[in-house]
This record gives C-alpha cells, structure tokens and sequence, in this order.
C-alpha cells in the first residue's frame, strides 16, 4: 500500500538527510513543542484536532522497518486516533484510569521542506511517566509531517528502542 | 518429610496450594520462585520458537526458559536444536542479539567455537588443553520436540513425549493450525516485549477466567457499543454458549465459537486500512476468509509459557517473583492471499492498545494487594464441585465463568513442587 510504503520511506531515510534549515526548523519547533504540552497536559480533544483526515500516528517497535510487515506497538487512522481519545476518557480504561502523568522534553529539531508546502522533522523526545507510585522514563525520536498554514499533523513516527526490550504498560505512549 | 527447599515443606505447599483457595505466597515469596524455575519450567515442557523462525541452516533465536538464557538453532543437517546460550569453558552467554544468522557461535573472551548443533569444533591453541574428548564440551542441550512446526523444549531428564503431554490440547491446537490455508502458519518478524510488575501465574490466573472480560474489559467492550459492534468479550459470561476445559497437565482452553454464531469478523471493529484490502479479498471471492483475519476464538494455554490468544502467541518469561515479560508474537498465514496478513497487523493491534493494557493493570493491582500478610487467601472456588468425570485425567468442562482452569493448573503446579522431576542438560 502506497501509504505504508511512505512511512517506511520517511522513516528509513531520516539518517541521510542533509542539515536541517534553520527557519523551518525555528516553526517546526513551535508545532511540535505545542503537541508534547497538549499531551503532557491531557488536552487530547485538543490534541485530536491538530491531525488531518488522511492522518497516520505510527509507533514501529523498532526501526527501519515496514507497517505492512512486522507489528507495531500501533498504526492509527484517524478513526483510531479518535477511538483512542474516547477511550482514555472512559472511567473503566483501567490501564489509564487514574492517568499517567507525562513529562516530554523535546530537543534536537530539524527541518526540511517537504512535497505540497508541509515540512518535515525529526526530533528527540525523552518522556518522564508517573503513575501509581512509579515512574518510568522512555527516549527515542519523532519524525513529523506538518501540512497547511496551521502545521496540521498528517504524520508521526514515535520511535523509542526500549520497546525491543520490554516496557510496562506503554499506553501513554502518543 | 521431603523438604522442597530449606523453609519450605512438602506439607507446607500442600497447605498454600488448596482445592479451593491458594495462598499468598506463591506469588510472592522469592524463594518459591527460584523453586518454580526448576521444577516447573525446567521440568516442563516449554515453548521455544517456531521453525518459521529459523528457516535457513544457520539461523538462531534467542529467549529464555525458566531464566535460562536458551538458543534455538537450525544446524546444517537442517535438524533444529535447543541448546543452553552458554560458553562450556566460563560461562559466557554467546549470542545477544534477538536472532540472526551464523555458522559459528565465537565466544568473545577467549574464542572458543561452537557449531548450531551445539558441537565444540575449535579451542585456540588447543595443544595446551588437556581434553581429549570435547564432545564433554559441546553446549548444553535441551530435549527438543515440535508439534505441528512448535518448538518446545525441556531439561526433564525424563519427559514424557511432546504428544502425550499435550494430550487433549491437541484438539484445539490443531483447530487453531488447521484453519489456515494449507494448514501452514508462521511466526512474524519479532515480538511485543510488555513487563508488568507482577507474578507470572497472574497472567496464568488470567488467560482463561471468562468472567474478567466483563470488568477488566469493559472499556474494550464500550469502544464496541459505540459503533454498534458487539465484542466477543461483550458476552454475557453467566449465559453464553462458550465453554471452557481444563484438561491434563494444567492445559487450558476458552472455546468462544459457540458464543459468536455470526463468526469472529462480525466481532471486530474497523481497523485502520480496513476498507481496501477488505474490498480487495470481497471483489475477488475471498470474504469468506476473512474470519481469518482476526482469531480462532479458540484461548489455548500450554503450562506452563504459552497462551494462543486471538492470532498471537503469547509466551511468559518469568523475570522475578514479582516481575514478568510477556513476548506478544504475531501469527500469518503464509497460504492466503497477502490481505489477511495486513489485516492481521492492524487487527493485533486492537485489544494490545484497547484491553491488554487494563489486563496489566489489574495484574499489578493484584500484586500490590497481596503484599498484605494478613490477608492470605486468594478464592478459587467458583464452580466448585468440579466433574473429573471418568477420572483425573478426564477434561472438566464448564461454563467460562467456572475456575476449574485455575483450580486444574494450580493442582498441578503442586503436584510438580512436590515431586520434583530430575532435570539435566544432555
């Protein structure tokens, strides 16, 4: 599927890209760094709006790799994206009720033009999670797709290597 | 009096382990735990990998059995082999990684050779070792047998075959296997890796208590509601058709295909890509396979490491007393059309992201309460009196709320504490 084999193209080719352009990657900022407080802060009804129909929201378990040929932790659509929301409101979501409380330090980032007037970037993220007396402490990399005047989020890649060794309850992980 | 351990008595297990209640502290005492991984996991049967994993000679998988760092190897003859991840000469594990490819395993201290069968084909300057004989220095091996392309393995230095363990399990393995074109199945790529803070029989406890689905799950099953689709954990557990059995040697099986008349693709609701290859496999004829698509609706748990839920393989690593790893691995179906494998991907997805994380939770949350030392006991007892029927061995069968599972496993996790099976490496 073509859509597949853009994530796998966008993801794999990350390491090659030249050095990133500095006002680009000055907006790019901005956006990503507003998406980490959307999150940290639970605003997810919030968070859900700043993603475009044809959206995709993809954590790999590790990376390079495929969506069409080895699991993810998970590939969300839209409709996903919003049944996830729905369900971190559900009282009964016992794995987030009580919530996790989550802390993103975002640092490193880069940009570059992308097809259609979007920008892509990479940058690092480290997430602090709080929950039930217990705290675990997750880093990786994301790589953003933002489109249109408003920087809407057509693609995340999370990618966090401590997956391919065992976590605890990673449902905070967005 | 046979001491299990310098605490613990045989009467003493007797008494944690009851027909209607089990005790706290096989959950929680560390010294029960270091016991377990040599009476239970050492001594059984266990679950290594599949041979789709290793197709080619020279490929290897790395996991553990028991704690023991194990590796799965397919050797030149084409023969697979379990054997012991540790250098006969100091002790080092020899293979890291995951899995790979490799036609010798080099230790890196000091160079010594292995090759997959286990065999030790070179020492560096071998004329200052004394040993004549280095078949005495081959890699430790474990008794190996598979079951319809399932790899188990076992340090029992008398097991009884891989056939009769299993036993009536094989009803519903087969019933799992055979629903793929060509009865072909494989194994994807590499696994889920989730930790919770937890026993290892908390995941046990779980995989056939049908009455959680209700509680535990009811999130999963309100995503359902909203767009009109009725789970297959939506059931009402007091009335459903679905039967569950405890069978010989602690095996277990949920059997939900009674319960979902209309077929397990009507249960699931739509996953990301769903429409395109679902129209694809419709325009071409194919929408009766769908069904495959999501699981065999068959919960098969061969004690004591793996759980078949929906298409994955659920595999139990012990990690501590009171840590667990499960290895959450994805199943295809290498003889239908590629659409059923795509699926598979976003439909495994569904409960891992939607129900497992609440499965964790309440694993923790039990952990957590019974770290209390007064409160000691933990029920059992719904469903009680069981049927044995014609006798011991005899399958119970029962309403998916019953805990004879539970019961029967536990049974006989005692009966493998107190008569301890001698375990060796070849």
């Amino acid at each position: 599927m073509a859509r597949y084999d853009e994530l796998a193209g966008l993801l794999g080719g990350m390491d090659s890209r030249p050095q990133a352009d500095p006002d680009l990657s000055a907006a790019a900022a901005a956006a990503v760094v507003h998406e980490a407080r959307l999150l940290d802060a639970g605003r997810f009804e919030d968070w859900l709006a700043g993603w475009t129909s044809d959206a995709v929201l993809w954590v790999p378990l590790s990376a390079p790799t495929h969506p069409g040929t080895d699991q993810s932790l998970l590939l969300d659509d839209r409709r996903r994206l919003a049944e996830r929301v729905d369900w971190r409101r559900e009282p009964s979501a016992w794995g987030q009720h009580p919530p996790s409380r989550t802390t993103r330090v975002v640092g490193s980032v880069e940009a570059w033009p992308a097809p259609g007037n979007g920008i892509v970037t990479r940058s690092t993220l480290l997430v602090d999670e709080f929950r039930h007396g217990r705290h675990q402490a997750l880093a990786g990399y994301q790589i953003h797709e933002l489109v249109g005047d408003g920087l809407m989020r057509r693609t995340k890649i999370l990618v966090v290597p401590a997956l391919g060794t065992g976590v605890r309850n990673p449902s905070f992980l967005l | 009096m046979t001491a299990i351990d310098s605490h613990l008595t045989h009467a003493e297990l007797d008494h944690l382990v009851q027909p209607h209640r089990v005790h706290r502290r096989i959950y929680t005492d560390p010294q029960i735990f270091d016991v377990e991984m040599t009476r239970v996991f050492a001594a059984s049967w266990c679950y290594v990998g599949h041979e789709s994993e290793i197709p080619e000679p020279g490929d290897y998988r790395t996991t553990t059995l028991g704690r023991r760092p194990v590796l799965m190897t397919r050797d030149r003859d084409g023969a697979v082999n379990v054997l012991l991840n540790r250098c006969t000469h100091r002790g080092t594990v020899l293979a890291v990684e995951a899995g790979g490819c490799a036609k010798r395993f080099v230790c890196p201290y000091h160079g010594w050779t292995f090759a997959p069968d286990g065999q030790l084909v070179a020492i560096p300057f071998p004329a200052d070792h004394p040993v004549e004989d280095r078949s005495s220095l081959s890699l430790g091996r474990l008794e190996t047998a598979s079951y319809r392309g399932f790899v188990f393995a076992t340090l029992n230095a008398e097991p009884e075959p891989l056939d009769c363990w299993l036993g009536e399990a094989r009803e519903a393995f087969d019933a799992i296997v055979d629903r793929h074109p060509g009865g072909e199945i494989a194994v994807m790529g590499s696994p889920q890796l989730l930790e919770f803070v937890g026993n290892w029989k908390l995941s046990w406890d779980n995989a056939a208590d049908g009455l959680h689905a209700t509680f535990a799950h009811e999130s999963y099953n309100t995503l359902g509601e909203m767009v009109d689709t009725e789970t297959v954990l939506a059931r009402d557990p007091g009335s459903t058709p679905m039967v569950s059995k405890a069978l010989r040697n602690g095996h277990m099986v949920v059997d939900q295909r009674p319960g979902i008349p209309q077929g397990p693709w009507a249960t699931m609701r739509k996953v990301p890509f769903r429409e395109p290859m679902e129209t694809t496999l419709v325009d071409a004829g194919d929408a009766d396979l769908l069904d495959l698509a999501t699981g065999s609706m068959v919960n098969l748990s061969l004690f004591p490491n793996l759980l078949f839920v929906g298409n994955q393989l659920l595999v139990i690593e012990p990690v501590a007393v009171d840590r667990t790893r499960l290895q959450l691995w994805l199943t295809s179906a290498p003889g239908a059309p590629a659409e059923i494998d795509l699926l598979r991907l976003r439909v495994d997805e569904d409960f891992v992201n939607f129900g497992t994380p609440d499965d964790l939770d309440m694993f923790e949350r039990v952990q957590r309460g019974l770290s209390i030392p007064e409160m000691e006991w933990i029920d059992m007892s719904r469903g009680l009196p069981d049927d044995v029927g014609a006798g011991d061995d005899a399958t119970i069968h029962g309403p998916i709320t019953s805990e004879a599972p539970q019961r029967r496993y536990l049974a006989h996790y005692a009966k493998l504490m107190t008569n301890p099976a001698p375990t060796r490496a070849r």
